[in-house]
């Protein structure tokens, strides 16, 4: 699934260089549950921004899918984040002028589906997560927990193979917490997707099938 | 799909900031208003002055005869008969139709001079016209009362006068002016009939509602260096307005010596004209564009705001796989939308402003259809031209850059 080989970045702040990775090699099989664990500042968000295409590698080689990642066509880069990858963040990031459904919707609106099969689509992912009922809801109307599961039903949506989720419960209490793991732990046994949470949480890894633990920019074995 | 739902976001995402939407929309009513205002003004001008002219028909000349100005003091007389080289006689205009097969009648007039006064008050703004006959039907004008003047009078002191005339006399006097007596300079002028209101300008080069019409011989006999000042011929049936001009030309140079005779057509002065007034609609468009860019500005700026506001929106949606070119069309919808908006309001705000003007300087109004595709094709073109800069901005945003950004 993932297959990471000395991935290097380094950051120009002024006049020096920081190397935030300095050459993380990992391989994710399809259907695992991971998580990549280590305390602020260790480059883990960094490492989650390259494996989510949303930032590219000063060096290294990274095959998502089968395929090596080229970093030439950012429209290339762009259908796969929606084709492949389900993100979720700690913030939940839903747009608040936006129904909870509608955000649901957006990955497919730049696929150019079908109006009706992204409507039932929708509404079954958002029965899925338990939010059936609140599909007219703006986010502003709904608590944490309840945006982090329309926000998953988002990442669903374009049925990826791949859910990254940064921090998903860092901003939730334990209870709900344990609920969105609950839910990840469902989609990953039962659909087979393969799931990559990025934690600074030992409780959250530890709920992982496999633990990747980080510091300093590279990960420990 | 995606431009639909790009439509909707664009109309919540432009309500959601409604006072700004409405600051960056004034200045696009305004701008575009201006332009419609000014184009429709243009046109509605170039209208009127081409109404006057078409109005008496284009088969007319109009004959004019410079004999070196009025420096001529040669003592009093018989003007038509002792005229100097360089001018044209009475009889040899009147001989026009006979002479040449091209003209089917003739008009010569000449402009009286003195005060007039009626009932021993001044009255203003009117002058003597010395006419003949024919004049009332090549100037397409009607009689209201009475009649106008016949070739017979021309040892008669008879007027006929223009409608507004007639109106300023009863002002003064009361009851029925014909029968009634103007007095111009040392002559008495009883008023035989008046003339029905005409348009004013175009081909008639006189005030035809205001003016005091007698026979040209008395005013002639009357008027001290008086001189034709103009002819107006109708050309016949079947000839055209070039072939009887040259008929014209060639015959006058045999009676005057003069080379200062000028044969105008109307067509001439129409195309002249025509010519004109596309600058003048060009100026006045020109004069609108400018507040136009002032709209267009504030656009942007609303536009580059918005982008500012949003780049955690524009981060996730780039996130959830949006292109460049999906954020870059978003936010040129919503430019465009807000300037096609604003261009509908700067239609009705324009054709408004234009129909007020024309009220008051009673013109015939007239919606510009050409007016209103270009003020819609113009609030199209400002909203990408000024929309597509902070389009541009909002699509090259680094999608981590704008996720961390609140």
């Amino acid at each position: 699934m993932l297959r990471l080989r000395e991935i290097k970045k380094s950051y120009r702040i002024g006049p020096t260089e920081v190397d935030v990775l300095k050459g993380v090699s990992l391989d994710v099989g399809t259907g695992e549950l991971i998580s990549i664990m280590g305390p602020s500042g260790c480059g883990k968000s960094t490492l989650m921004n390259i494996i989510g295409l949303l930032d590219r590698p000063t060096s290294g080689s990274f095959v998502l899918n089968g395929s090596e990642v080229l970093y030439t066509n950012d429209d290339v880069l762009s259908d796969i984040r929606n084709r492949s990858i389900g993100f979720v963040f700690q913030q939940y990031f839903l747009l608040s002028k936006l129904s909870a459904i509608e955000n649901v919707k957006l990955p497919l609106m730049y696929r150019g589906d079908a109006h009706g099969i992204t409507h039932e689509r929708s509404m079954e992912l958002l029965r899925r997560v338990g939010m059936a009922d609140r599909a007219g809801h703006r986010p502003s109307e709904l608590s944490g927990g309840q945006q982090q599961r329309v926000a998953i039903a988002r990442a669903l949506i374009g049925s990826p193979a791949l859910i990254l989720a940064d921090e998903p419960t860092g901003a939730l209490d334990t209870n709900v917490g344990s609920e969105i793991m609950g839910l990840f732990k469902e989609l990953n046994s039962e659909e087979g997707i393969t799931v990559v949470i990025i934690t600074h949480d030992p409780g959250i890894a530890r709920q992982c099938k496999r633990v990747a633990a980080m510091r300093d920019g590279v990960i420990v074995p | 799909m995606i431009i639909g739902a790009n439509i909707k976001e664009a109309v919540r995402s432009l309500l959601s900031s409604k006072q700004r939407t409405i600051l960056a929309l004034i200045g696009i009513v305004i701008g575009i208003g201006s332009v419609i205002a000014m184009v429709s003004i243009g046109k509605i001008v170039q209208k009127e002055s081409l109404r006057q002219f078409k109005e008496m028909g284009t088969d007319i000349l109009t004959i004019e005869n410079d004999s070196g100005g009025g420096g001529d003091s040669s003592g009093g007389g018989r003007r038509a008969r002792s005229a100097p080289p360089g001018r044209l006689k009475l009889a040899d205009i009147l001989a026009l139709p006979a002479q040449c097969s091209g003209i089917s009648a003739v008009a010569p007039s000449m402009r009286g001079n003195g005060e007039a006064s009626y009932g021993g008050k001044k009255i203003q703004n009117t002058s003597l016209i010395g006419v003949t006959e024919s004049f009332l039907d090549i100037n397409k004008l009607k009689i209201r009362q009475g009649r106008f003047i016949s070739d017979l009078d021309s040892n008669g002191q008879f007027c006929a006068i223009g409608s507004k005339l007639s109106g300023e006399m009863q002002k003064l006097g009361g009851g029925n002016v014909i029968g009634q007596k103007i007095r111009v300079g040392e002559n008495l002028y009883t008023v035989i009939g008046v003339t029905a209101e005409v348009l004013e300008g175009g081909m008639r080069r006189f005030q035809p509602n205001e003016s005091i019409y007698v026979h040209i011989t008395a005013a002639l006999r009357s008027s001290r260096d008086a001189e034709i000042s103009n002819i107006i011929a109708r050309v016949s049936n079947g000839v055209t307005n070039m072939a009887a001009r040259d008929q014209v030309l060639d015959y006058l140079r045999t009676k005057t010596k003069s080379s200062s005779v000028r044969v105008t057509s109307p067509e001439e002065v129409i195309a002249q004209m025509e010519k004109q007034m596309q600058m003048f609609t060009l100026l006045l468009g020109a004069i609108g564009s400018i507040s136009l860019i002032v709209g267009g500005v504030g656009v942007m700026n609303v536009m580059l705001v918005s982008v500012t506001e949003r780049r955690r929106e524009i981060g996730i949606r780039r996130a959830l796989g949006a292109k460049r070119g999906d954020i870059r069309g978003q936010f040129l919808i919503e430019s465009i939308i807000l300037s096609l908006i604003g261009g509908f309001f700067g239609i009705i705000f324009g054709v408004g402003v234009s129909r007020v003007i024309s009220y008051f300087a009673h013109w015939q109004f007239a919606i510009s259809i050409g007016a209103i595709i270009l003020g819609v094709g113009v609030s199209n073109a400002v909203g990408i031209f000024f929309g597509y800069y902070p389009a541009r901005q909002a699509s090259l945003l680094d999608p981590i850059v704008a996720l961390k950004s609140d």
